[in-house]
């Protein structure tokens, strides 16, 4: 495997262009603002060196965005811990972002902005000033508008910034190509299922109403490994009270061993089970009668399409028993309405992953469960103004998750007109042709940039996402990076990507920066602070000050009309009658109230369908051709001697992003691959040996060390996502473990909502050397 | 105010949240951690049971470690066993007395939990307790605890029928009750922890007759030829092969050698 160094010239350079540039020295260790280094036990304590200083922000170590606060004290930060008033953390803390200070310290930090020097994957660059990085990427950004026009233009974004970079500046620069990885690679099939059956999107928190919920089924969500803070509590919660879990799961996951029922459900075949649920759910009448009759239309197709999806039919296809198929039916049943299957997260799977999701929204929908005490509760997006800004260029169809191609006439099963940009180009993703609709798809967006069609896609402003290790294909995005006219990587650490990067600018940390204000969609509507414990370490900027200078480098000064940041927090903060300083007296937060349940709309339909009903049976599907109501579709077994690659998630660690953050990697350096005991021995494999992995198309990487364990099934391995880093510049995570992205050489795409289904690819496993 | 823990393992989904909240609130050094959290999962593919057991102090009452410290460093407080590192000779009679095989040596001196002393004095809540997501950690007064120990033992017997109360009696009592959702002893607990011979004699014969630093050597060696003698303890044998002589990991303050 090619490494790539990463070889950093420190800043030398006159601004008097790129050709003088000269690649050199290695780089140089960080330093001014590492936490003291303790080597031993200190007997005294930080909270005594000093005053201690307390500070408001929302968590970035995953996209939860906890509230937090932070302690500092004499200029260094020492310790966060969750935000007592905060809806989400309620004073707790997950292991990330306990290790939030250490992400910080990371000596491996990006930190000053740097041109490239080197061929483009060879990782030299220059260290220059921001106004010359700036200068630069203004100039080529111009140059590319006057010539393709502004939709030529993509931008990516991730993380606590993305509003900027993937909402704000795409929509006022006039590119529909803003994608984030967070909708096509992680939850789209959900949303969109939601949207069809519901009226609305699930939503950032999965509002399950888990205080009084009774009943939980978990289709491959790892809560636990999936360590989201809220949804571990909340799921402690109904477990230490006796509420009743299942957890469909391939794998005897955390979760798993909190279950009631365990269904080691065989791969792929999630969408037989849950049709002989709703099978058994209706002809033993185990649903909520007068709910559907009060609320959902098309009861009657549905009850007749699974009439023949029997728990005896569904047994053969899933490796599960007609009687733990039962057997669970009825447990939901038993407690509807206060019975849920969790929406989940991640479910790009399988590339039929909408049809799946919308079978999980009609078991929600007949066991009565939206807008029902210890059911679904109504998210509510908290009332706030936006800062006043100019008509966008384009709107609606950038911005990702934000984006979907329908105009929003909700009275008819047409698709909605895609958005245009000022030349006239709509999403370049294959929108409205290879699939339907949903946010922009970013791993739809990688083709353009090699083959031009429907048009080329010249330049890429990459905000935090890890590209190589996100998007699936990474040889196919490293060979579109090759040929982009500009790419700009905005980011902390050095990651693979950037060594593709034209100009790297290097962000402060979220404990280093005022942010945009979040407004969390929640049982209760809330708007949460972020601002800074500390100013940026060495040369690195907030992504608003990036977005800012830029912005007004390319005509757009008319979108950034404030001075600095915390101008705009306050004139946004005014319209709810605070300000920054009311905010941070209010603990970091200010809760709203929302409309949670059925009662709370006087018998108006809170669900915005055309019919004002539940869709059980979507007409707007049926009019464009596809299943109105969800079928089992098989999806390709393994072949012999392979094994389906799984991934999730460990708890210590967030995506690609958390691997070399040393108190998160000293827990958890490397990943695993989990193979099952018996086929372990069968291949002659120990626990704790190391294998190379190579997938169906000869795509190899490792070696990941094994663990054989009896808590998988035999066709299936699994690892945590987001290992196997190739850059030198981090030092830690380089090298160690695998990396599951890089064994996806193909995808399914959801020919609904262009979500890239990615459990479609399997490995072989050869002895290595570690 | 004087509190205990309490460890709920039927609800420790093995996040390790408190791990790290441990080590970043307690400025631990690189690879030392003072709770270690490992999956305990029993059966076949697919009949399979466990969670995570949690490698921590237990805040014995009748305390080993306490027993046989001939400096002080370690010490009971307020139903917990406190450390004292800068008192640490560096003898690692702790270490080899504790039964749950908790304290370790760091750059030479003794150290493990001691109950976030400092911040429990300041009127917090020890950093494990304060993040655990979980609701698998608690603090407060003995009765208050061991009330709850049996009342969430009593509920989760509905989903682990063993589900039981462990601490109550073993060393005295131990400053932190767990609720297991299983035989104690499948999860790392010992029914009957022994705590070795070397340190009850210690606490009862050796030092309430005091002792001078200079003569804890001498003490000490004739102490490791007698317990080598009875040859009935691993702790002791392991003392006896090394030849009474505690390694030092280079950190030598010469108050012990022999």
């Amino acid at each position: 495997m090619a490494r790539v160094p990463l070889e950093i010239t420190r800043r030398t350079l006159l601004k008097s262009g790129l050709a003088a540039g000269v690649a050199g020295a290695m780089a140089t260790t960080a330093g001014a603002t590492r936490s003291p280094a303790h080597a031993d036990i200190r007997d005294d304590r930080w909270f005594d060196d000093g005053d201690v200083e307390t500070t408001y922000n929302a968590c970035d170590m995953c996209p939860w965005h906890c509230g937090v606060v932070v302690r500092t004290v004499n200029g260094v930060v020492r310790k966060i811990d969750g935000n007592p008033h905060d809806p989400k953390s309620r004073g707790k803390l997950c292991p990330r972002g306990q290790g939030g200070v250490s992400f910080m310290y990371d000596p491996d930090r990006l930190q000053a902005p740097m041109v490239r020097t080197g061929e483009r994957g060879e990782g030299k660059f220059q260290e220059v000033d921001w106004e010359f990085a700036l200068d630069l990427i203004a100039d080529r950004l111009n140059t590319i508008k006057e010539r393709s026009g502004p939709e030529a233009v993509a931008f990516f974004g991730h993380t606590a910034g993305d509003s900027w970079f993937a909402e704000h500046l795409p929509q006022a620069w006039g590119t529909p190509n803003a994608a984030k990885p967070s909708t096509s690679l992680c939850i789209s099939p959900r949303d969109e299922a939601s949207l069809m059956t519901f009226g609305f999107p699930v939503g950032g928190h999965e509002p399950l109403d888990w205080e009084q919920l009774e009943c939980v089924a978990l289709i491959g969500s790892h809560i636990g490994e999936d360590a989201r803070n809220t949804v571990m509590q909340d799921f402690a919660s109904l477990h230490g009270r006796g509420g009743t879990i299942i957890s469909v799961d391939p794998r005897f996951s955390s979760a798993a061993t909190k279950a009631d029922h365990w269904l080691p459900i065989k791969p792929s075949t999630d969408t037989a089970l849950l049709l002989a649920w709703l099978h058994v759910l209706i002809t033993e009448e185990l649903y909520d009668v007068e709910y559907v009759e009060e609320w959902a239309a098309g009861f009657s197709q549905l009850a007749a399409h699974v009439e023949d999806k029997t728990p005896e039919w569904a047994s053969e296809i899933t490796d599960l028993s007609p009687e733990q198929i039962r057997e669970t039916a009825r447990a939901m049943g038993e407690h509807a309405p206060k019975s849920v299957i969790m929406p989940g997260r991640h479910v790009t799977w399988y590339g039929n992953d909408t049809q799946r999701m919308r079978a999980v929204m009609l078991v929600n929908a007949i066991l009565g469960a939206y807008g029902r005490e210890g059911g679904m509760y109504f998210n509510d997006t908290p009332f706030i103004s936006d800062f006043p800004y100019p008509p966008y260029a384009i709107a609606g169809s950038a911005g990702g998750c934000a984006a979907d191609p329908d105009d929003g006439d909700d009275d008819d099963d047409e698709l909605g007109e895609l958005a245009v940009g000022p030349t006239g180009k709509a999403r370049a993703d294959g929108a409205q042709d290879t699939f339907l609709q949903g946010p922009t798809a970013m791993q739809e967006l990688i083709e353009p940039m090699i083959t031009g069609d429907p048009y080329r896609i010249e330049a890429l402003i990459c905000y935090g996402v890890n590209l190589l290790h996100s998007v699936p294909l990474p040889e196919r995005t490293k060979e579109a990076l090759a040929e982009l006219e500009l790419f700009v990587a905005v980011d902390v650490l050095p990651q693979e990507h950037l060594a593709w990067a034209d100009i790297i600018l290097p962000e402060a940390t979220y404990l280093e920066r005022y942010d945009d204000l979040y407004t969390m969609s929640h049982r209760t509507p809330y708007i949460a602070l972020r601002e800074p414990a500390v100013e940026p370490a060495h040369d690195t900027k907030p992504g608003w000050w990036i977005a800012k200078e830029l912005g007004e480098r390319i005509g757009l000064e008319a979108f950034f009309g404030w001075e600095d940041i915390e101008e705009y927090l306050d004139d946004r903060l005014r319209s709810v009658g605070s300000n920054i300083n009311d905010l941070r007296a209010q603990n970091g937060v200010i809760i709203q109230e929302g409309k949670p349940f059925l009662e709370d709309y006087e018998g108006a339909s809170p669900f915005p369908t055309s019919s004002g009903k539940i869709e059980l049976y979507s007409t707007f599907l049926e009019a464009q051709g596809l299943d109105p109501l969800p079928e089992y579709e098989p999806v390709e077994d393994p072949p012999e001697g392979y094994f389906r690659l799984l991934y999730g998630r460990h708890p210590v660690h967030t995506f690609a992003k958390t691997q070399n953050t040393p108190e998160l990697y000293e827990l958890f350096p490397e990943n695993e691959l989990w193979l099952n005991a018996d086929a372990a021995a069968d291949l002659g494999i120990d626990d704790g040996d190391y294998v190379t992995l190579t997938n169906q198309d000869g795509a190899s990487d490792g070696p990941i060390k094994v663990k054989a364990t009896q808590r998988i099934r035999r066709d299936a391995v699994f690892m945590a996502h987001g290992h196997g880093h190739a850059s030198p510049g981090l030092t830690n995570a380089n090298g160690k473990g695998a990396s599951d992205t890089k064994l996806m050489t193909r995808y399914n795409l959801d020919p609904i909502c262009g979500a890239a289904g990615m459990r479609v690819n399997f490995v072989r496993l050869e002895s290595s050397e570690a | 105010m004087r509190s205990i823990f309490l460890l709920d393992l039927t609800q420790c989904i093995g996040c390790e949240g408190c791990v790290i909240a441990c080590k970043v609130g307690n400025e631990l050094p690189e690879d030392v951690t003072y709770i270690e959290i490992s999956e305990q999962v029993h059966g076949t593919f697919p009949n399979l049971s466990g969670g995570f057991a949690n490698h921590r102090c237990y805040h014995c009452t009748d305390a080993a470690c306490v027993n046989v410290c001939p400096t002080g460093a370690l010490f009971q407080e307020d139903e917990l066993t406190r450390v004292d590192s800068s008192l640490c000779s560096g003898c690692q009679y702790c270490v080899r007395a504790c039964p749950y095989d908790v304290p370790v040596m760091v750059d030479g001196v003794a150290t493990k939990c001691d109950g976030c002393r400092d911040v429990t004095k300041a009127g917090g809540t020890p950093w494990c307790v304060q993040t655990c997501p979980s609701d698998a950690l608690r603090f407060g007064p003995r009765d208050e605890i061991t009330a709850e120990a049996h009342q969430r033992a009593s509920v989760m017997r509905e989903k682990y029928p063993s589900a039981q109360v462990y601490g109550e009696s073993q060393t005295g009592g131990l400053g932190l009750l767990v609720v297991a959702p299983e035989d104690p002893d499948e999860l790392g607990l010992p029914a009957d922890p022994q705590v070795p011979f070397i340190s009850t004699v210690w606490q009862d014969i050796v030092k309430p007759g005091g002792f001078a630093i200079t003569g804890f050597s001498i003490v000490a060696a004739g102490f490791a030829g007698i317990i080598a003698r009875r040859n009935h303890m691993k702790e002791l044998r392991e003392l006896a092969e090394q030849g009474a002589a505690p390694s030092h990991d280079g950190h030598d303050d010469g108050e012990v050698q022999q």
